[in-house]
């Protein structure tokens, strides 16, 4: 190999290694040197760059890792997973529809009972600001969960237990009126919550969450 | 399961092979279709390891660097078997609805 083609390579490894310290240690320490070999081996002819669609496959690998170390996650709990991360998107589409129908809702309350805008538009920003909150804490939950957090099963039972709980609250005020959407949207995340709940407390989820420890 | 995984399963169902082997397999297996990169393949190997569907057969070093080569465990081998039949059993299924007559279906 020619001095110039060495250099060339060297350079490109420090790339790779710039990009592979995304990853956790551990990875690191059991497979860089491994890794790096195959990455210079699927280089192009004198590449000394690492290319934008390899950097975000080793990012997105490397994200991956992190946010779910690899373990034998048993299927109960990845449906759970997958369940709030549906939650989460459900509460993202609900925050959506109600800016994006605010002007329409708003003129609507204003043509039957002018009074009522101001209370309506206080509701409005109540919920949108509780938006976010809710959407972090199912993709919170939906991260612990999937990582085997004992804590994260409690926390999404408790959760569940207040939502189940406001809900009745609600619903016994009586003389309230609810438009059919909301009805629909709370029904749908309280299932939501009920079957990740169920499914975290099964008892593969059990063993996943607290591994036995190792008979000697 | 994603098809990476599969091919991946199915690289190693002939032996074990390394990284870069396994790379060129799946190329070969999809007629080229897929060409894995490093990154998804060494998140894939990290999961099926975790998962105890592969394992690590030997480890080499050439030209001063880790070579590992992984095969399939027996539950890698149950799995991959239960997964290739049921995309056989679809595969069938649908054949046999597009082509009546060329897949022995009844007309």
């Amino acid at each position: 190999m020619s001095s110039q083609a060495t250099a060339d390579t060297e350079r490109l490894e420090r790339g790779y290694r710039r990009v592979l310290a995304w990853y956790p240690r551990s990875f690191l320490a059991d497979s860089e040197e491994e890794i790096l070999a195959v990455l210079l081996a699927t280089a192009a002819e004198g590449q000394t760059r690492v290319g934008w669609a390899e950097a975000w496959d080793l990012v997105r690998g490397a994200v991956r890792m992190r946010l779910w170390p690899a373990a034998p996650r048993p299927r109960a709990v990845r449906a759970a997973v997958k369940l709030m991360l549906t939650g989460a998107a459900a509460e993202l589409a609900v925050a959506i529809t109600m800016l994006t129908t605010a002007p329409a809702v708003r003129a609507a309350i204003a043509a039957r009972d002018a009074a009522a805008v101001h209370g309506a538009a206080v509701h409005l920003i109540l919920d949108l600001t509780l938006a976010p909150l809710v959407i972090g804490l199912w993709l919170w939950l939906a991260w612990a969960n999937g990582r085997g957090e004992d804590w994260a099963r409690m926390v999404s039972a408790a959760c569940f237990g207040l939502l189940t709980l406001s809900m009745l609250a609600v619903l016994g005020q009586g003389g309230l009126i609810f438009a059919r959407a909301d009805v629909a949207v709370a029904s749908a995340e309280w299932v939501l919550g009920l079957a990740s709940v169920a499914l975290i407390f099964t008892p593969r989820a059990c063993r996943y969450y607290r591994p036995q420890p190792i008979q000697q | 399961m994603q098809e990476a995984t599969f091919l991946i399963l199915t690289a190693l169902a002939d032996g074990a092979q390394h990284g870069y082997g396994i790379i060129t397999e799946v190329a070969q297996i999809s007629g080229g279709r897929v060409r894995l990169r490093a990154g998804t393949l060494y998140t894939a190997l990290d999961r099926l390891r975790a998962d105890g569907l592969i394992g690590v057969d030997r480890e080499e070093v050439v030209e001063g660097r880790l070579r590992r080569y992984y095969l399939l465990t027996p539950e890698g081998t149950k799995v991959l078997a239960a997964e290739a039949a049921r995309l056989h059993a679809n595969a069938t299924a649908a054949l046999a609805r597009l082509r009546p007559g060329l897949a022995g279906g009844v007309a």
